[in-house]
């Protein structure tokens, strides 16, 4: 990860190698220019000293000749060697164009020493004359030597004229280059600086905008910051508490809606207990009477009557016990063929009723009185109103993962604004029903059971029927419920 | 606002970048020529030519035939000397040379005594060999290893033969010369003269003209005053010629007069061509140059030993007026 520290050390060490690199480039050129300015000078001042040196000899040869003694003869080994001193360096000045007469001039010291030499040695030798006309020829050799000192100079001149020419050139040319390489530098660094301040404000303007939309309460933009420093971590981190409230949030608004529900189921129950206690004014008056009066009736002969009575003492026992278990769906289809035992005895041949039971289903579980009061509603509304026959089916089919209970009449059937309203339970069960169980409360029961929303379906056609349909999860052995 | 910064730093940065690196190229690029440098080691042979008429086309060509002959050789070569026959330059400048102990010296003949004490004495104590060119100046008395040049006795005769062709073997010639004669003339007057003994019917006469303008054209006129029928007029001295001529135009007419003249002059091809001479003899310069440095080479590399002492000639001929010169 770059941190802020990072980039800052960065621009920071850009800038010195910058800096540094052109420091010492226009350092290298400058040393190398007076390396060159000095080599040039100290040509001249080494055949200047080949100059001084020979004039030197030939006044102190004049001198020892005068006065031989062995200071002056000192005096005039010390300006030869001098002298030879010089000649030696000149070597090292030839170039190729200056050769030749660069060697002329090492060759002419050389014979001017010689000449020097025999002068001392003739006069040593006590031949004064010949001393003193080789001392001439030294002389004469001393203001040659002079002479092609000027000559080569001048070639020198001429020959390094150019160079200086270039020289200068070259010094020009590095200056425009210091300036350009300076603006070069500046701008590059008003670019970076530029950008480096860039990546470190868009991050933060970023975030503040981030934190102002969660100031307002949007909790579910996610937080995005481009960058990968600091503020990028700081961003992840502002991100995840803000996933985190939002999920407490989700999590609390869960919550209200579970207990509110609860509160709604409990107020159902209440007010099915309300009625269980209303109708419960003596129920096992009513169930002994109701067994005595079957008996009577088998005695009587009416065995008609009899079953009838049997029905519908068990529909009342099991209305009685179970609204608030769970029980087989055998148990529920036997007592729903009670029911409609009664229902058929009470409209004789106006209905006909269809059973198809698939048994492998009959052992899941259910909540009791969910079918009961759904075919109650379609006797009610599918057979009561109609003069001619009605016919109700009663289908259970195992769909594999859940099972299907459909409940069909060929009634009046409903529009959909009726259907809607069924559902949000806006009907209110009618008096006379066996058990007063509306259909919004077997809807709710079941999606209560089963925890899911999409366990009833209605399908209706105003004058065709209406069918309902169950799906109902496999549930096998369920305690209690509520 | 952002992309606007960033694209004009962005474009001011490339325009900056490319011209600093063109001026980055150019300060690299830019390498400070020097001379190249010599190896100390090697050394190379160095001969130097000296002639007191460094200002004439005759040496000019010398130069160039010796500077070529160098060239290949690839031996180290100068060109010294005097202008205008200055003979105390020319004579320090052979000074210089034997100082400095060329390897060679390659000279113009001067038949006088210090050039021959120089020669003789002080190139011999320093052991360095001398040829002389064009101008020859006599082995006994300079002690050269040999002479490159005309054979100017066999050039006087030459030129005499043609001055008989044109006149006839009839009439009075004026020669025209230094009262010091150089070896080269002295030998040129002597061939003239050999030739004309077998002929009674010319007369020769001598005229000193001095060595400068001024005394030439007095002796011009002389020459006219003194012979007013001379025919023909022959110059030892082609650098006096257009004197020599100016004076005898200003009294009479140039024509009828036969001209010569020996070609070591700047005048002579222009004199040449304008007609003005009836011939002259011309020398080769270049093969001088030239056989010279090889002739100096072939003796310090013990090719030959000893050099012909006697000299090599080089070709002469002879170039009629109106001939243009090569």
């Amino acid at each position: 990860m770059n941190t802020i520290q990072k980039k800052i050390w960065m621009l920071a060490g850009i800038v010195i190698v910058m800096m540094f690199a052109i420091w010492l480039a226009l350092t290298f050129y400058n040393q190398k220019m007076q390396d060159q300015y000095n080599d040039i000078l100290q040509r001249y001042l080494q055949m200047n000293e080949v100059t001084t040196s020979s004039q030197q000899t030939v006044t102190n040869l004049n001198d020892h000749l005068s006065n031989p003694t062995a200071r002056s003869a000192t005096t005039l080994a010390s300006s030869q060697q001098s002298l030879q001193d010089a000649q030696s360096s000149l070597l090292e000045l030839r170039n190729a164009e200056n050769e030749f007469s660069l060697t002329n001039y090492s060759n002419m010291i050389e014979s001017f020493t010689e000449t020097v030499e025999r002068s001392v040695a003739f006069s040593e030798q006590g031949e004064n004359d010949t001393a003193a006309s080789e001392f001439t020829e030294a002389n004469r050799m001393s203001v040659y030597i002079s002479e092609m000192t000027l000559s080569i100079f001048n070639s020198e001149l001429r020959t390094y004229e150019r160079f200086y020419r270039d020289i200068i050139r070259q010094s020009q040319e590095l200056n425009t280059m210091g300036i350009l390489l300076l603006s070069l530098t500046s701008v590059l660094l008003l670019l970076f600086t530029y950008l480096f301040s860039l990546s470190i404000t868009k991050p933060v303007h970023q975030l503040t905008k981030a934190a102002n939309e969660l100031a307002k309460g949007r909790f579910d933009q996610p937080i995005r910051v481009n960058s990968n420093d600091e503020i990028s971590f700081l961003a992840k981190t502002f991100d995840h508490m803000r996933v985190n409230i939002n999920k407490l949030i989700l999590e609390i608004q869960q919550k209200a809606q579970v207990e509110s529900e609860l509160q709604e189921s409990q107020l159902l129950l209440q007010q099915s207990q309300m009625r269980h206690l209303q109708s419960q004014i003596n129920p096992h008056f009513l169930f002994n009477t109701l067994n005595t009066l079957s008996k009577k009736a088998y005695l009587d002969g009416a065995e008609d009557t009899s079953d009838l009575l049997v029905s519908v003492a068990g529909l009342l026992r099991y209305n009685l016990k179970r609204l608030d278990h769970t029980v087989t769906l055998e148990e529920e289809a036997h007592v729903l063929t009670q029911y409609m035992d009664i229902q058929k005895a009470r409209f004789s041949d106006r209905l006909t009723f269809h059973i198809d039971l698939d048994p492998s289903t009959l052992v899941y579980q259910m909540p009791s009185l969910t079918l009961q009061p759904l075919i109650e509603n379609a006797v009610i509304h599918g057979i009561e109103p109609k003069e001619d026959e009605g016919e109700i089916w009663f289908r259970i089919k195992d769909e594999g993962h859940y099972i299907r209970i459909e409940i069909e009449d060929n009634g009046q059937g409903m529009d959909g604004d009726k259907i809607e309203q069924l559902l949000k339970g806006g009907i209110t069960p009618q008096e006379g029903q066996a058990t007063g169980i509306g259909f919004a409360n077997v809807a709710k029961r079941l999606q209560l059971f089963y925890g899911r929303d999409n366990v009833v379906e209605i399908e209706s056609l105003p004058h065709v029927g209406t069918k309902i349909i169950l799906k109902l999860p496999k549930v096998m052995e369920v305690e209690s419920y509520v | 606002m952002r992309r606007k910064v960033i694209f004009v730093l962005c474009s001011l940065c490339a325009v900056l970048g490319f011209f600093t690196i063109l001026s980055v190229n150019k300060v690299l690029n830019s390498e400070w020529e020097l001379p190249s440098a010599v190896s100390s080691d090697q050394e190379r042979q160095r001969i130097v030519l000296i002639t007191q008429e460094l200002d004439t086309p005759f040496w000019k060509l010398v130069g160039e035939g010796a500077a070529n002959q160098a060239q290949k050789e690839d031996i180290g070569f100068e060109i010294w000397g005097s202008y205008g026959k200055n003979q105390e330059d020319f004579l320090k400048q052979v000074e210089i040379a034997l100082h400095s102990k060329v390897d060679g010296v390659i000279v113009q003949g001067n038949d006088t005594d210090e050039f021959q004490q120089l020669a003789r004495i002080k190139a011999a104590s320093y052991g360095i060999p001398i040829i002389t060119v064009a101008n020859d100046v006599p082995v006994e008395k300079s002690l050269r290893k040999t002479y490159v040049g005309s054979d100017h006795y066999a050039a006087g005769k030459l030129l005499m033969g043609q001055l008989l062709e044109d006149m006839g073997e009839s009439g009075e010639i004026v020669l025209l010369g230094d009262g010091n004669l150089e070896y080269s003339e002295q030998l040129r007057l002597n061939g003239m003269e050999d030739q004309l003994e077998q002929y009674p019917g010319i007369q020769s006469i001598y005229i000193e003209s001095g060595s400068s303008d001024e005394t030439a054209a007095d002796a011009a006129q002389n020459a006219l005053n003194q012979h007013p029928n001379v025919d023909a007029f022959i110059l030892l001295d082609i650098r006096q010629a257009r004197v020599v001529m100016q004076e005898i135009s200003s009294r009479t007419e140039l024509d009828p007069f036969y001209l010569y003249s020996f070609d070591d002059g700047s005048d002579a091809s222009a004199l040449l061509t304008e007609g003005k001479l009836d011939a002259i003899i011309e020398q080769s310069p270049e093969e001088m140059g030239e056989k010279s440095v090889e002739m100096m080479m072939k003796w310090l590399r013990n090719e030959v030993v000893p050099l012909d002492s006697k000299g090599y000639v080089t070709d002469i001929r002879i170039v009629e007026g109106k001939d243009e010169l090569p």
